[in-house]
């Protein structure tokens, strides 16, 4: 029988001085939407802490619009910590919701972002908190109809048996038509199978249950095809809001007690980034580009800082100096908050658009560090990967960095990119001393002593709907060895080089590429006591090779066996619109290092994004 | 904007509810951006790390309510006290109410250590009411301030607290199930007493006569309970505590207790 909604608060209240940061756990913050009565619940749930997923975007958009629809009800869900966790458990008190207090079951939907793929076992822990069956094929008539989205649903084989339905693309227009839908299916009295064939019909919706998967040689992990008779889409393309400018650029409505890395207020200033970097997945699934106006950002901001008294704005998107009005907006907004010691601030800048003025300008005045994407260690391999930016680009950059009054640069890199060569990890080490050669160059000597350089290096891990997606990951002997390479290599003691963990990309890897035989493993994996891998202090990738060996799965092999071009791929039949014969023309030109450009900055590149899903790139001027 | 023009206004506000679970940050934060909120003409810091100029008083444990925290937040402008308070209480979560709010002068030393007393009130639920005597509990207590100062454990350090200094006075108001106990404190550099300490102190020595013999005089009984603070663990004599800090106040030179905003700064509603 399905719970009841109620109010549980007074369950959960004893355990609250007994866990680490009780403010996780007592809502009430200022801004909540939720409607105490509704026909219809809602509960939107991000797959970590509290304070891991409160800032995020996509909820906050969707907890608005929502809460928005007459007779619709939405709450918000977190995970709660370990310590929190086996408390409930020991005290037999379910999930709840945060605003009701109410057992996540009790909801008509249950919807779970999915951030990205370390988050696979933290899906189980909360289902199995909440008491609602791991998977779906073993819901019945009473559980809560368990729907998916968010950035990483583009290879979501390894997670499919776990969800009732996954949205494919961005939910403004999707979710409400997803709800609606099962509103009206549940009022008509119909099944959880009818209903949940009712439901892929709504486009974009993506109903694993309705998918045999065939396993073949030129399939070695699967590809699905709609059952017979179910009416099931043969490919689910992504949904997208075409007129982004239409919809709401305020999204944020919560203020959060508990600190939080990026507690601020958050404008959406421009949706997708077709700079064509070859290894970056979101450069692919959110296209096309499409720019909010200077006047609208400048007006929600402004609505927003009054709103939620915030003293810091973040103007967000994958690339926001890309932005045509960028500059504008940021004068703008300086003017008007000038002596309210209110700060606006970008993700990132880019090496080749850097400006000192504009970056001192988004720190509010301080120069803390500087971060820059460089990516590869040479121009052959940044244009194998599409990484438009050159030495000299970072030659000026850094320059003006250092001439302007900053001291700490911080590099990113990849290691194990497609043709990667010992030259192009030496190249890595070479420009990190380069920057200290320059800051030497530069710097006053009195000052030389602050110079920090500092070099982070991730293991490439190649994603689906990408020209990079029949690459397999690097072998981790071979990573350790380019790792003391590039170690031995550096010349200055000042830099400092990082390394990503190797043992956390080799299962990003594995959950990236797999297909629906990855599962049972991720399931194994969480009965030995796997969740919140994304935290380093609970990874632990000996549990996961024991769940994968009890399974009968080779991790390393999953990661690194590359696909054959032409073969069938796990991922085929959720689609962010992009054509596999781009993707295939754009590997081929990647092996040639011939780079390809920007469709924002010149013509159409072919990916086939806009004509299949009958969207276009809307800019508001010309780009720079 | 030079110092001499701006405004000290001066804020009691509640801490009521589950937001009694907010530490000190977190509360800190919350306020500034009621004061954001409430569009009210805030001075800023200058210099490196522009920030809003406001002071608080004395941070309060988390779990601890509260009817009368305070801050005092400088303006630029001056707005009448009750358009202010006005503002502030639209723009508050309710168990985050101001009570009242009023200008003081400019040049009055900070909240932090000019409200130096501090009254508490302990609702203790009691785990077994019929074994509890309230006039021997009393006695219990009253020999543990008489030991003049309570070693505890604060994660994993041993700290100690003095009471001569710190413990004002405590009053016993029992009921049937319910103790209620008013507990008076003052602060200073020295430090400040947390009403936890000394009720985990007075219910460990409580336990400890549960366990022997009940005859044992109270200063053996609490000597013996406090000789270790290492040992700690549920004492299993209250079910239930809820502390609430009911008054701070500033003591003035001839001891008498000082309103830190004259009552009629209230205002009208």
């Amino acid at each position: 029988m399905r719970p009841a909604y109620e109010d549980l608060f007074h369950l959960i209240e004893p355990l609250l001085p007994q866990v680490e940061k009780p403010s996780r756990y007592i809502d009430h913050e200022w801004g909540t939407l939720s409607k105490p009565e509704a026909r219809f619940r809602v509960c939107l749930m991000y797959p970590d802490t509290y304070e891991v997923g409160l800032p995020n975007q996509g909820i906050a958009i969707l907890y608005r619009i929502l809460n928005g629809e007459e007779g619709i009800s939405c709450e918000r869900g977190y995970l709660p910590w370990v310590d929190m966790a086996d408390k409930m458990r020991e005290a037999g008190v379910p999930l709840l919701s945060l605003e009701g207090a109410a057992p996540v079951a009790s909801f008509d939907v249950l919807g779970m972002h999915v951030p990205h793929e370390m988050a696979a076992t933290n899906f189980l822990e909360a289902f199995d908190l909440a008491g609602i069956p791991q998977l779906s094929g073993e819901r019945g008539e009473d559980d809560p109809i368990v729907i998916a989205g968010g950035p990483s649903v583009y290879n979501v084989e390894p997670l499919a048996p776990f969800f009732d339905a996954v949205l494919i693309g961005e939910g403004e227009e999707h979710i409400v038509e997803v709800c609606r839908e099962l509103e009206r299916s549940r009022d008509a009295g119909l099944t959880r199978a009818e209903r949940l064939e009712a439901l892929a019909q709504v486009p974009g919706t993506y109903v694993p249950g309705l998918y045999d998967v065939t396993y073949a040689a030129d399939a070695p992990h699967g590809f699905a095809t709609p059952r017979a008779g179910t009416r099931a889409p043969a490919v689910v393309y992504k949904r997208v809001a075409a007129d982004f400018a239409a919809t709401d650029p305020l999204a944020q409505s919560i203020v959060p007690y508990t600190e939080l890395v990026h507690d601020r207020l958050s404008v959406e200033v421009l949706r997708g980034c077709a700079r064509g970097c070859r290894f970056c997945q979101a450069g692919i699934t959110y296209r096309p580009v499409r720019e909010r106006s200077a006047d609208q950002v400048v007006a929600a901001v402004v609505r927003g800082l009054a709103r939620t008294g915030y003293d810091e704005v973040s103007l967000t998107s994958l690339s926001t100096t890309d932005h045509s009005q960028c500059e504008r907006m940021l004068e703008r907004l300086n003017e008007r908050l000038a002596d309210t010691g209110i700060s606006v601030s970008i993700p990132s800048q880019r090496l080749d658009s850097f400006d000192p003025e504009m970056a001192e300008a988004v720190a509010g005045g301080k120069k803390g560090g500087l971060t820059f994407a460089v990516e590869a260690g040479s121009q052959r391999l940044r244009d194998v990967i599409n990484k438009n930016v050159t030495e000299e680009d970072l030659d000026r950059a850094m320059r003006a960095a250092f001439e302007a009054g900053w001291r700490r640069v911080k590099l990113y890199f990849m290691m194990g990119l497609p043709t990667e060569t010992d030259e192009d990890i030496v190249g890595i080490a070479r420009l990190a001393d380069h920057v200290i050669d320059l800051a030497q160059e530069v710097v006053p000597k009195n000052q030389r002593g602050s110079v920090s350089v500092s070099a982070s290096v991730a293991v490439f891990v190649p994603k689906a709907h990408t020209p990079f997606q029949w690459v397999g990951q690097l072998e981790r002997e071979e990573v350790k060895r380019r790792q003391r390479l590039l170690i031995h290599s550096v010349r200055h003691k000042s830099v400092r080089v990082h390394y990503h963990d190797a043992d956390v990309s080799l299962l990003e890897a594995v959950l990236s590429r797999g297909g629906r035989g990855i599962a049972p493993v991720i399931q194994e994996a969480w009965r030995r006591g796997a969740r919140f891998d994304a935290w380093t202090e609970h990874f632990n990738l000996e549990r996961w090779r024991e769940a994968a060996a009890a399974c009968g799965v080779d991790l390393d092999a999953v990661a690194c066996t590359p696909y054959e071009i032409g073969m069938r791929l796990p991922w085929e039949q959720t689609s962010p619109g992009v054509s596999p014969g781009f993707l295939e023309r754009e590997y081929r030109r990647a092996c040639a290092a011939e780079t390809t450009p920007d469709c924002t900055r010149a013509s159409c590149t072919g990916c086939g994004i806009c004509p299949t899903l009958g969207v276009a790139n809307k800019i508001e001027e010309v780009r720079k | 904007m030079s110092e001499e023009n701006l405004f000290r206004l001066r804020v009691s506000y509640v801490k009521h509810g589950r937001l009694r679970y907010l530490g000190h940050l977190e509360l800190i934060h919350t306020v500034e951006r009621i004061v954001r909120r409430a569009q009210l003409p805030y001075a800023v810091t200058q210099g490196f790390s522009p920030h809003m100029k406001i002071a608080f008083s004395s941070a309060l444990p988390v779990g601890t309510a509260s009817d009368c925290e305070w801050y005092d937040v400088f303006l630029t402008r001056y707005v009448p006290a009750a358009e202010a308070f006005d503002a502030l209480a639209a723009a508050s979560p309710a168990d985050l109410a101001p009570a009242r709010a009023g200008y003081v002068e400019r040049r009055e030393p900070a909240l932090e250590a000019a409200l130096t007393r501090a009254r508490y009130r302990v609702a203790l639920t009691l785990a077994a009411p019929s074994a509890r005597d309230a006039a021997r509990a009393e006695e219990v207590l009253a020999a543990v301030v008489a030991r003049r100062e309570v070693r505890y454990l604060r994660g994993r350090k041993v700290k100690r607290i003095d009471l001569v200094c710190t413990f004002v006075g405590a009053k016993l108001a029992p009921g049937g199930g319910v103790w209620e106990l008013a507990l008076d404190t003052r602060s200073s550099a020295e430090g400040a007493l947390r009403p936890e300490v000394l009720l985990r102190a007075w219910e460990k020595a409580l336990a400890l006569e549960t366990a022997g013999a009940p005859g044992t005089p109270a200063a053996e009984l609490v000597e013996e309970a406090l000789a270790d603070p290492l040992d700690v663990r549920p004492y299993g004599v209250f079910a239930h505590c809820e502390i609430t800090r009911v008054f701070q106040k500033i003591e003035d030179k001839r001891g008498i207790l000082v309103e830190p905003l004259p009552l009629a700064a209230h205002p009208a509603r």
